[in-house]
């Protein structure tokens, strides 16, 4: 047969974004894929250069808006280092705790709309959007803000958390981990869910490491490798979690170790509000010239919901002069030629759902 | 909302013809039939055309339908529109749809490059016609936070007639749903509330 081009995207609502897929098929067989990215460039790390310390986190939480708090985390955390001012005992916990709740946010946001990609319109995703929401509202009431929260000081938090924080977080934690069990009930009972998810898009061990993937894409790939555990930052040594892995690494172990990590989000967050210390836990407040940086190249790491993201910064005194983002998505992007070869067009829109892409990160 | 060979009546002229036809079915139908029958036929057609006017407004004001169609971080916000919270069918803006065939809005919501802008102002041109824009967010309405940047449109109204923006970074869903409220009244050829309001109050001040 002969092979025939279709284009997909870059508006598409199967592509997550503005994705663009020029798609070879011979018959409804995937020969080959070549993913086009750069729609949502606008150089944001150049523009980070032009601004001053604390005026970037603007910028950084624009780069995944699924979870902003999560890139914003990793700028001041890696602003912090290179200042040389050391994180208040009680932010820590506190950082760690909406960090979490950001992780669930993000990953419920994905099941939804990796389910409607599927073929379940809209019964998962309507849950997932009702409970997303009750954490955004948790989210809202300690920044001040739904969605962008700019919320991460020097040294710790803008204010410190309402009194009722805890009490509110236990009371959402037991909610979502009875409604998330309530979603396996719909989601795997489903044949339709699994027939299109077991067995597709196949990523051996072998090849997830020698493409760099991270996150859920390789943990899903057998290999147990979590920043959160090898490489350990604010009190993750001190909290005792689980890293869900799993061996067989199709579209059914990447969406099983997300909704796995969902429930181990809940834990952390329980233990640290458990040991959460009382005291101060408000930063430095943003002056026009802050405290002057040390001249050493600054390189910091975090696990973000998506996957491991590293800054790079050259600091000068007052502003990066040289700022570098490894984006865990462009990444994890990279192998979607590889593994979608061989399968049905239809089963396509399950491995980009799967891979979890975000393109404000990816094109930068 | 361009109709073209659209015959404008004043009110007058209306009550006149409606006068006209009333005395023309009591009385003298008979005798003047040959004459008078094709008239009247003229007469209904016109004001049927005027209240087909209003009855088209209507329809169209009560089942927008917009495009899923979402750039950057507004798009979030356009998801949990069109989730549970707000019900947003409640007013007649039915599901998302996957193609700008079936759609009369088209909310942009995101920052917009250079190199998307093409495919942005084909999709507008693949709308049903009447199509209404709503700029959504900073980005789309200025360029926002990505003003000095070389590769962003300061503004999708530089490319496409919006006919509402709305304000924040982003904006909450209940924003859209008041944007898309006003876009209705425009439809139906009402003032907006607002400026309806505040001209009330400031001849009341006066």
């Amino acid at each position: 047969m002969s092979i025939m081009r279709i284009n997909v995207g870059p508006i598409h609502p199967g592509t997550h974004g503005v994705l663009r897929l020029v798609v070879d098929v011979d018959g409804d067989t995937i020969k080959k894929v070549e993913p086009h990215i750069g729609f949502l460039h606008r150089g944001v790390e150049k523009l980070m250069e032009t601004r001053m310390y604390m005026q970037n986190p603007s910028y950084t939480e624009k780069l995944d808006y699924i979870a902003p708090l999560s890139w914003d985390d990793l700028y001041v955390n890696t602003v912090e280092k290179a200042l040389g001012v050391p994180v208040k005992e009680p932010a820590m916990y506190e950082r760690v705790i909406l960090l979490e709740f950001q992780r669930i946010a993000s990953h419920l946001l994905w099941l939804g709309t990796f389910l409607n990609d599927i073929g379940q319109l809209f019964t998962v995703f309507m849950w997932c959007f009702r409970d997303r929401a009750k954490v955004l509202k948790l989210l809202e009431d300690v920044s001040g803000s739904r969605m962008f929260y700019v919320n991460l000081r020097i040294g710790g938090i803008n204010k410190n958390l309402p009194e009722d924080f805890q009490q509110r977080a236990y009371v959402l934690c037991d909610y979502l981990e009875n409604k998330l069990s309530e979603y396996l009930d719909v989601i795997e009972a489903d044949n339709v869910f699994m027939e299109r998810t077991r067995g597709i898009g196949t990523l051996s061990k072998k090849d997830a490491i020698a493409y760099g993937v991270s996150g859920p894409v390789l943990r899903a790939s057998g290999v147990e490798e979590d920043v959160r555990k090898s490489h350990p930052y604010y009190i993750y040594d001190k909290i005792k979690f689980r890293v869900p892995v799993k061996t067989r690494g199709d579209s059914y172990d990447r969406y099983r170790v997300r909704y796995e990590e969902m429930i181990e989000s809940i834990k952390i967050i329980r233990r640290a509000a458990d040991t959460m210390p009382e005291g101060d836990a408000t930063g430095m407040p943003i002056r026009l010239i802050g405290p002057n940086a040390k001249p050493d190249i600054v390189v910091m790491q975090e696990e973000l919901p998506r996957g491991e993201g590293i800054i790079y910064m050259v600091p000068e005194k007052q502003r990066p002069y040289r700022i570098s983002l490894r984006s865990p998505a462009f990444i994890n992007l990279a192998v979607l030629p590889m593994i979608s070869e061989g399968y049905k067009f239809a089963d396509l829109f399950s491995i980009v759902g799967s891979l979890d892409v975000i393109f404000a990160e990816i094109d930068r | 909302m361009t109709e073209t060979n659209e015959v404008v009546y004043t009110k007058e002229q209306f009550i006149n013809a409606e006068k006209e036809m009333t005395l023309l079915t009591r009385e003298s139908l008979k005798s003047y039939k040959k004459e008078y029958v094709p008239a009247m036929f003229a007469k209904f057609s016109d004001i049927t055309k005027l209240a087909a006017k209003d009855i088209i407004r209507w329809g169209r004001a009560n089942s927008l339908w917009p495009l899923q169609f979402g750039l950057a971080c507004c798009a979030m916000e356009l998801m949990d529109f069109g989730a549970a919270r707000i019900d947003a069918e409640r007013k007649g803006y039915l599901m998302f749809r996957g193609t700008p065939r079936q759609c009369d809005v088209m909310i942009v919501a995101g920052w917009v490059t250079k190199s998307i802008v093409p495919r942005v102002k084909r999709l507008y041109e693949q709308m049903s016609k009447p199509s209404y824009v709503i700029a959504y967010g900073e980005c789309a309405t200025s360029g926002g936070p990505w003003w000095e940047s070389y590769n962003i449109v300061k503004g999708i109204d530089q490319v496409l007639p919006v006919d509402i923006y709305v304000a924040g970074c982003p904006p909450k869903p209940e924003n859209l749903f008041k944007a898309l409220m006003k876009l209705q009244d425009r439809i139906r050829g009402k003032y907006d509330r607002d400026t309806a309001r505040s001209l009330s109050e400031n001849l009341r001040s006066i």
